[in-house]
């Protein structure tokens, strides 16, 4: 428990300091999703630096890691910071984020080191994964399939269709977890077309749901512990309720700030928020 | 191979890779063939029905190949191309992960079933794609061998294959590596056709001793240029709508290569649109003016 804890505090320092880089890597370009990482940024620092997943930054194609997909391509600047915190490449290479000469732009590519898959156009993410997750079984292979999916994401109806898919055949060697940060572009969730009861939904396509704090690294780590037993043979998705913008109170609960970053004195202010975010 | 459509020819090869290799998977949206029964009972392991649900197909499939299975995909052909088509874009155009997409119902091989199954765009789309290969089917013998180049390719192909059983035309020893055949050379005057309306420009060129062309894959390979730079006058035949389609290929080529060639496409116009006519191939292609004696007046004209 104590080794536990302690991996724990070690989570909320480098989220504290991984937020701070995505928001500078951000305001520099002048472009990004800056609210859609901070959501998710959490859930995947636990899966990396919480070692949930098996992964090799000096062997990414390692043939025994852990396939992560993140289909929300956008939140791309969360995840290249946190592969780049692990050594898959190096920190400064951000600094040219969406810039001329950069090796990464605004949604996940496939040819960045550790990266499984291009992503940006929703929906697709889920499908791939459960092609993996297929792969693994007909290999008798032991690896896990974890996709990280927006809950806008789940509007779109291929999502639906590989959920269906997905049970059918059992694979319970797939996680999904949903960033629920109950934001889309234009609107809350439940305004633009009405997205709950999700668990319900998942449930009745006959998958395992767990419903959690996104932003509690015990959460996480309690929806995930023993997925490799695959006690169940149902696959699993994890729905983390998430705040978009989290620890930039300027830019959270806001739609307006989808797909942005701030500029001149709203980046100052967002650079504060953090900053007293931290030391509350 | 006389009589037998060029679905089973496929499948029945795929039967026979996939017996020996089990990195074969064949996933389905629900359509059905002979041979695809014998892999769903024998090879079950590597048989996969997604149900009609195009998308899942292309993404579970491309998921699939990822980890290094040789994948096909396979529905009633404008499903598993247009219905899909983002995601044919994302997984095997951008990404470039390598499928084989199996389409049945080119041109107006469901004649009876009307519009939603004709299928006419599909050239004109897929071979816009980067990492794509779009090969038309002329007789089984092709699609047999196609099943086999396609399964070891390392790009995504589009395979199109025609609903109704056509004429054989090729021998078994024939070699499609090159993505067309002359059947027959000429010094000046060529028609270049696929899939259904091969047999028609072999009618044809016999009629008016004119040389004929295969050309069933896209892109179009640079051999083709030895064949036609002399020459003089080019027709095309083709069953898809005209703009961006075979004929527009066969343009782009010779425009490409700096050569000036009298070229007339013969295929549907945008004008006549879709049509709901039924009571066979031969009354759809009249009232699109691509049938024999359509086909014949036109050509006599163009080549005096």
């Amino acid at each position: 428990m104590r080794k536990i804890n302690k991996l724990i505090s070690e989570m909320e320092v480098k989220s504290r300091q991984l937020r701070k880089k995505i928001l500078e890597t951000c305001i520099k370009a002048g472009t990004g999703h800056v609210t859609s990482s901070l959501s998710c940024l959490d859930i995947m620092i636990a899966l990396y630096h919480g070692r949930i997943l098996n992964f090799d930054p000096k062997n990414p194609n390692w043939a025994g890691r852990d396939r992560f997909i993140l289909s929300k391509g956008q939140a791309s600047p969360a995840y290249y910071a946190i592969l780049a915190d692990l050594g898959y490449f190096s920190m400064k290479e951000l600094d040219s984020f969406a810039q001329k000469n950069g090796k990464f732009g605004v949604h996940l590519q496939k040819d960045v080191p550790g990266v499984e898959i291009t992503s940006g156009s929703l929906g697709h993410g889920l499908g791939v994964a459960a092609g993996i997750a297929m792969a693994a079984k007909m290999n008798m292979e032991l690896y896990l399939t974890v996709v990280l999916i927006g809950d806008g994401e789940c509007y779109e109806g291929s999502i639906w269709e590989t959920a269906m898919f997905a049970s059918h055949n059992r694979l319970n060697n797939l996680i999904v977890i949903i960033d629920r940060n109950y934001l889309c572009v234009t609107d809350f969730t439940e305004n633009l077309i009405t997205l709950e009861p999700l668990e319900d939904k998942w449930k009745s396509f006959g998958w395992d749901v767990l419903k959690i704090d996104g932003h509690s690294f015990e959460d996480i780590f309690n929806s995930l512990k023993e997925v490799r037993s695959q006690k169940s043979i149902r696959p699993r998705v994890v729905i983390a309720d998430t705040v978009k913008g989290k620890g930039v109170k300027s830019m959270c609960y806001n739609p307006l700030w989808h797909g942005l970053a701030p500029t001149g004195r709203e980046a100052e202010i967002a650079m504060k928020c953090l900053e007293e975010e931290e030391n509350e | 191979m006389n009589n037998i459509s060029q679905r089973d020819a496929f499948w029945d090869r795929v039967y026979e890779l996939a017996k020996r290799d089990k990195d074969i998977v064949i996933i389905t949206a629900d359509m059905g063939a002979p041979s695809l029964d014998k892999i769903r009972k024998e090879l079950a392991s590597q048989f996969i029905n997604v149900g009609i649900a195009e998308q899942n197909a292309i993404t579970i499939a491309s998921g699939l190949a990822l980890t290094g299975k040789k994948v096909f995909a396979y529905a009633i052909a404008p499903f598993i191309t247009l219905r899909c088509l983002e995601q044919i874009r994302v997984e095997n155009a951008i990404m470039n992960i390598p499928i084989t997409i199996v389409g049945v119902g080119a041109g107006f091989s469901y004649k009876e079933a009307g519009p939603t199954h004709h299928l006419l765009e599909d050239v004109g789309v897929l071979r816009t794609f980067p990492n794509i290969k779009v090969h038309t089917m002329s007789d089984s013998v092709m699609a047999s061998v196609f099943a086999e180049m396609t399964c070891n390719s390392k790009n995504t192909d589009y395979v199109r294959i025609y609903r109704q059983t056509l004429p054989t035309i090729y021998k078994n020893s024939a070699d499609f590596s090159k993505g067309f055949n002359v059947f027959k050379k000429h010094k000046d005057t060529y028609i270049i056709s696929s899939g259904s309306m091969v047999q028609m420009a072999l009618d044809m060129s016999k009629k008016f001793d004119i040389g004929v062309i295969d050309l069933f894959t896209l892109p179009i390979s640079e051999e083709l240029l030895h064949e036609i730079k002399a020459c003089k006058k080019i027709v095309t035949i083709e069953e898809n709508f005209l703009p961006c389609g075979m004929g527009s290929a066969v343009l782009e080529f010779l425009n490409d290569n700096k050569i000036d060639i009298n070229l007339k496409r013969i295929g549907i116009s945008l004008e006549k649109g879709y049509c709901y006519k039924y009571g066979g191939i031969d009354i759809i292609r009249k009232y699109y003016g691509i049938d024999v004696n359509s086909v014949d007046r036109q050509i006599k004209n163009f080549i005096k």
